[in-house]
């Protein structure tokens, strides 16, 4: 009942978001400028192994039923989620027409893990196996427009909008790689990442910004 | 109220494929204007230098007097079909060596101990590089223009001035043997010749054989001056089997040996005074290759071919000064070989330097110094106006006489371009023309300086002698820079576009669109009673599809889009099939084949990816990597065996369940048993032939003869009675006692099966797995349709799918081994059955084996989305009013979904008109649009009637 679920006020949501960036932050300033392009490998590995604590800690501090589920509980469902969404959006990614080739392997895997850690193990910390919540982050795809229609359970914005940020820039940042500009970046996954990351840090934005104007709606309305 | 509803009905049944017709009217009419813009090249004139032509003894062109005299006696040209500058280069002149190099060492020990006398050229060609259009420009000297792509099949006679008309004209005798093209292009010309079909692909050697038969011989004969020897088989072996294969080597060391005879004959023959003393030996290829064999397009493989030029007598050596010999590299053994650079625009007029015949009226190439110094007779028939001067060295004269021959040659091409011009509506830009002008009119008063510094010199003091050694070269580069620069002018403005024609096509399919798409609105709303719940939840798709259509429209502005078209499709249509897994997850009712879909999808993509390489030539489905490692592991012989009979029994899986569809989906008794026996018929016909055309089994001779030509034969009989008989159904069959459902499952059951055998014999052994794929993409894009009805309550067609459809079919496309240009074709399916070429028959069989999968089949198969599966109302009549106007709609969709695209690659092509890739990649590109799309009207009109 939402009566119950604690609400996450815009501060901690902003904290939230500031914790994640500072894991991106801390994976770029470890791996170094234009890693990513010179070695992929490298760099995917630094931002999965620096966003991984990051975020299953934030988002299990931040799980649903704080009563029945303790921070382990949720860390391991965090865990758990990590390979699964791992494998799903390996999947859309090949369904999609990444290379598959032996060569492209350890980057597709580690790809693979980072978007996991966008999209997948947020929700799994937080909501664990219920389903409701799991549908209703998804449809937030579907009327993200019209949220002024949907006013209840406006924390779901914290993890749905990084997340449809982070999958949609993905998606935008395929869109490079047939053109024959030659530059080293147009290799998958690296546009790719870079459009996930631009996208999910958008996310983050517009998703703070939802959640503030929510609050204020909600407490207009109490008025 | 309302009129009833039969009668209104009735109006409907004309009102909708009228509507059809008149779009295809209208796109019809936008294509036509916009092609006779885009592709109306070079106005041809039909004005031809004669032998008394003379420069005008002005002031300004006083230079030179008449026509260049004869150099060579004898001119020995032996054309290589789409023989690649590495064939004939030594291989040490690139970065790797591959197997088809080094394969022609007579030419290349040639080049490197006869320096003097013997030189491989890289001969640029321009494209487009089809063997008709290189011909064509070899002879006349000029630009081939776009439009003659088209003629290819049915090469009409060359009316524009070329050498093969000069060369009658002043008494030489030519033979001509080989491909049958020559024929076509200069059906009066030669005294002799032995011409051998082309257009059969698949024989590597009748032409080349029946060369051979005459070559030698001939070579003794007095009676020609000029020999042309078309030799095919590289060029067949390309289309076939690739570069990189034993036909290929084979081909090349074939001509190895025939070259070596031709070279130790004519040695013999030009002994000094003797009747042949100044013989030519010319070996070029008329364009490249790729390494899959196409050629067509402008990339460097297909543009860089090349030209060993060969004198049996040796020129003096100061033809090494003349020689460029800034690449030079050694060969196998040691020994030093250079190479120079050479337009194949500058053939016709070296050509005709040398045989001292005028020029053609529309050459606009430039005497190559090179090729010219090659043939002794330039350097020794000193009769010309200079013998004032006798005090010349061999190399002075040489290039006295060479700087009258490119005076000449400049007067010529000026006057082409004064008459050109005159005559031509849209002519060259006002400022460029002006440019050159002045840099003729500076190379013309220089001449006459030159040479009269040349002959003024009785005393031949020596400073005299200096000036003039350094007038000759100033003058030669006076004369080139014009030539150069006006063929640079001519490539690049040449195509003459009619803006306005292309621009009212442009327009007019716009508006049509736009016309398109209200009308699509409007009858969106009447047939959708507006509820609220509808109505929100279609708006949202509704912009999906058209964002998606979009996208895809939007992505044919760059060429790379263009290149990765297939892909592209692909990656729309699998973002469409996850968002419909994402809205079934959100919606809570994840359906099976939603799943299926997504792994429809990467079949396709591996599909793609080794259709658009096109490493699937017929039986080569081992050079696909995956396929190969497992070949691998299974060891070569078991592997092969493996890969004739996996065909074979695909092909009775995928009968299996046509059959089984058919027996279920036809209830009229003598139809249901037609439709299984013809299947039934075809699919035996399509694995006998296969089976035929395998090394597996040893055959007798009757049946390998019925199976490689009688069955495929039989296939396309039977398609075509099936053909008539639905139609016949379709007017006269019974329509009151059936349901609409069973009725329109009926209609296009019957057509489908009688268009897919033969489109499945044409596709080759891939057809199999395509058909599944189609199928099991049908089946889920159908089962999807039916949930949504069963969901939504609604029986409209949900545009998403009807973009499914078409992405599908776009897919299919590239997934069966096409693309968007000319070499994309698949002709080795046109001789499928028949071994001759005809134009119509073999047109037909090409057009169906390119369009079928992506075109016909689709669209045919179009109803079964429109389909009501789940009956709202109770009342039949109701039913077939919403199935028809479901029908309609679907159609209507589809024909805007393809039109789309169609308009902006209009729109593309009128903008990157002046883009490099613009004839090899934007202009197929854009016919392969433009008949694709009245082919979609059409079948959508004819299927508006047949379904009605």
């Amino acid at each position: 009942m939402p009566a119950q679920v604690t609400q996450i006020s815009a501060v901690t949501a902003a904290a939230a978001h500031v914790l994640c960036l500072a894991g991106l932050a801390a994976a770029h300033a470890l791996a170094g400028r234009g890693a990513l392009v010179s070695n992929p490998a490298l760099a995917l590995r630094l931002l999965v192994v620096c966003e991984a604590p990051v975020v299953i800690a934030v988002f299990s501090y931040l799980r649903r039923d704080r009563k029945s589920c303790s921070f382990i509980k949720a860390a391991a469902r965090g865990l758990i989620g990590l390979p699964v969404g791992a494998l799903l959006n390996a999947f859309g990614a090949i369904v999609l027409g990444a290379p598959v080739g032996i060569k492209y392997w350890t980057v597709t895997i580690y790809w693979s893990l980072l978007m996991s850690l966008f999209t997948f193990v947020p929700a799994a910390c937080v909501f664990g196996a219920s389903k409701i919540d799991w549908q209703n982050v998804l449809s937030h795809s579907m009327y993200v427009l019209d949220f002024y229609f949907t006013p209840t359970d406006a924390d779901n914005y914290i993890i749905s909008v990084p997340c449809h940020g982070a999958v949609l820039g993905a998606w935008l940042g395929a869109w490079p790689m047939p053109l024959d500009w030659e530059r080293p970046w147009q290799e998958w996954p690296i546009c790719v990442t870079y459009g996930a990351v631009a996208g999910y840090l958008v996310g983050m934005a517009v998703s703070l910004v939802l959640i503030a104007v929510h609050k204020r709606r909600v407490r207009a309305k109490s008025d | 109220m309302s009129p009833p509803a039969s009668h209104r009905r009735r109006s409907q049944h004309l009102r909708w494929p009228l509507l059809f017709v008149a779009i295809l009217a209208v796109h019809s009419l936008a294509v036509y204007l916009f092609t006779r813009g885009f592709l109306l090249t070079r106005t041809e004139l039909d004005l031809h230098s004669s032998r008394d032509d003379r420069p005008p003894q002005g002031d300004v062109s006083a230079g030179c007097s008449s026509w260049p005299p004869p150099a060579v006696d004898r001119l020995v040209i032996v054309v290589l079909d789409a023989l690649r500058f590495d064939f004939v280069a030594p291989s040490t002149f690139f970065p790797e060596k591959h197997p088809w190099m080094d394969k022609l060492p007579v030419l290349q020990e040639l080049a490197a101990n006869e320096k003097t006398s013997a030189r491989i050229f890289k001969a640029l060609a321009d494209p487009p590089t089809t063997s008709l259009q290189r011909l064509k420009a070899l002879t006349t000297g000029g630009l081939p223009t776009f439009i003659d792509v088209g003629n290819s099949f049915g090469a009409p006679a060359i009316v524009e001035d070329n050498i093969m008309h000069q060369l009658v004209k002043n008494g030489k005798r030519v033979v001509m043997m080989g491909d049958d093209t020559w024929i076509q292009l200069y059906p009066e010309h030669f005294n002799k010749s032995f011409p051998y079909p082309s257009f059969n692909v698949k024989d590597l050697d009748t032409v080349d054989n029946g060369v051979i038969e005459h070559l030698l011989p001939s070579l003794h004969k007095n009676d020609w001056d000029v020999l042309i020897a078309h030799f095919l088989g590289v060029d067949h072996a390309g289309h076939i089997f690739g570069v990189d294969s034993t036909p290929m080597i084979q081909k090349l060391e074939q001509y190895n040996q025939i070259l070596e005879g031709v070279i130790d004959t004519l040695r013999s023959l030009s002994n000094p005074g003797g009747t042949h003393e100044n013989n030519l030996l010319l070996v070029m290829g008329d364009h490249g290759q790729t390494l899959n064999g196409d050629h067509g397009g402008g990339t460097a493989e297909e543009v860089e071919t090349s030209l060993f030029a060969w004198s049996p007598n040796t020129p003096p050596d100061a033809v090494l000064s003349v020689l460029d010999d800034s690449s030079c590299n050694a060969d196998l053994n040691g020994e030093e070989v250079c190479i120079s650079t050479m337009q194949q625009l500058d053939f016709a007029a070296t050509i005709s330097a040398l045989l001292g015949i005028p020029f053609p009226f529309g050459s606009i190439g430039r005497v190559n110094p090179e090729l010219y110094a090659l043939s002794t007779g330039t350097w020794f028939n000193q009769k010309m106006g200079t013998d004032a001067c006798t005090s010349q060295n061999d190399l002075e004269a040489w290039m006295s006489r060479y700087a009258e021959v490119l005076c000449v040659n400049c007067w010529q091409v000026k006057r082409y371009i004064d008459q050109y011009s005159a005559t031509s509506v849209i002519g060259f830009p006002s400022e460029d023309l002006q440019h050159i002008t002045n840099l003729y009119s500076r190379a013309q008063a220089n001449s006459s300086a030159s040479f009269r510094t040349t002959c003024s010199s009785e005393a031949g003091s020596q400073d005299k002698l200096e000036g003039k050694g350094s007038v000759l070269p100033q003058q030669i580069d006076a004369y080139t820079d014009f030539l150069q620069t006006f063929a640079k002018l001519s490539r690049s403005a040449w195509t003459e576009f009619d803006l306005w024609s292309m621009g009212i096509g442009l327009l007019l399919m716009i508006l049509s669109v736009i016309i398109q798409a209200c009308t699509l609105i409007k009858l969106n709303t009447i047939c959708q009673p507006s509820d609220q719940k509808s109505h929100s939840s279609i708006i949202p798709k509704f912009s999906f599809a058209f964002a998606l259509v979009v996208i895809r429209a939007a992505s044919f502005l760059s060429n790379s889009y263009i290149l990765a078209e297939g892909r592209v499709a692909h990656f729309l249509l699998a973002t469409s099939c996850i968002t419909g897994v994402w809205y079934s997850m959100v919606e809570g009712k994840f359906g099976v084949e939603n799943l299926v879909f997504l792994l429809l999808n990467i079949f396709a993509r591996f599909g793609i990816e080794i259709g658009m390489s096109k490493q699937l030539p017929a039986p080569a489905i081992t050079k696909d990597h995956s396929v190969s490692a497992i070949c691998k592991i299974f060891g070569v012989t078991s592997c092969e065996t493996l890969l004739e009979i996996f065909p074979i029994i695909s092909l009775a899986f995928v009968a299996y369940i046509v059959l089984k569809c058919l027996s279920q989906a036809i209830c009229q008794r003598f139809l249901k048993y037609f439709a299984l026996c013809a299947t039934m018929a075809s699919y035996v016909c399509i694995a006998f032939h296969w089976a035929s055309e395998t090394t597996l089994f040893s055959h007798a001779g009757i049946v390998q003869e019925f199976g490689r030509s009688l069955s495929p034969r039989f296939v396309y009989a039977i398609g075509g009675l099936s053909l008539v008989i639905s139609a016949l159904y379709r007017i006269l069959g019974p329509t009151d006692h059936l349901r609409m459902n069973q009725r329109i499952t009926i209609l296009s059951a019957i057509m489908l099966c009688s268009w897919s055998p033969t489109i499945l014999i044409l596709l080759g052994r891939q057809g199999p797995v395509v058909a599944l794929i189609c199928m099991t993409g049908a089946w889920c894009i159908i089962k999807s349709q039916q949930r949504h009805q069963r969901e939504s309550e609604l029986s409209v067609a949900e545009p998403v799918l009807v973009i499914q459809w078409s992405l599908l079919a776009v897919c299919l496309f590239y997934l069966t081994g096409h693309w968007c240009t000319f070499d994309g074709l698949r002709y080795g399916a046109a001789f499928i059955g028949f071994d001759h070429f005809h134009i119509i028959r073999q047109g037909l069989l090409l057009s169906i084996d390119t369009f079928g999968v992506s075109h016909i089949l689709p669209i045919l198969s179009l109803p079964f989305i429109a389909m009501v599966w789940y009956n709202t109302t109770s009342k039949d009549n109701k039913l077939k009013d919403v199935i028809l106007n479901n029908i309609t709609q679907v159609l209507f969709m589809y024909g805007l979904i393809t039109a789309i695209p169609a308009t902006l690659t209009i729109i593309c092509v009128t903008i990157q008109r002046r883009h490099l890739m613009v004839w090899g990649l934007f202009a197929p590109k854009y016919v392969f649009d433009a008949i694709g799309l009245l082919l979609t009207d059409l079948l959508i009109c004819l299927a508006s009637l047949y379904y009605n």
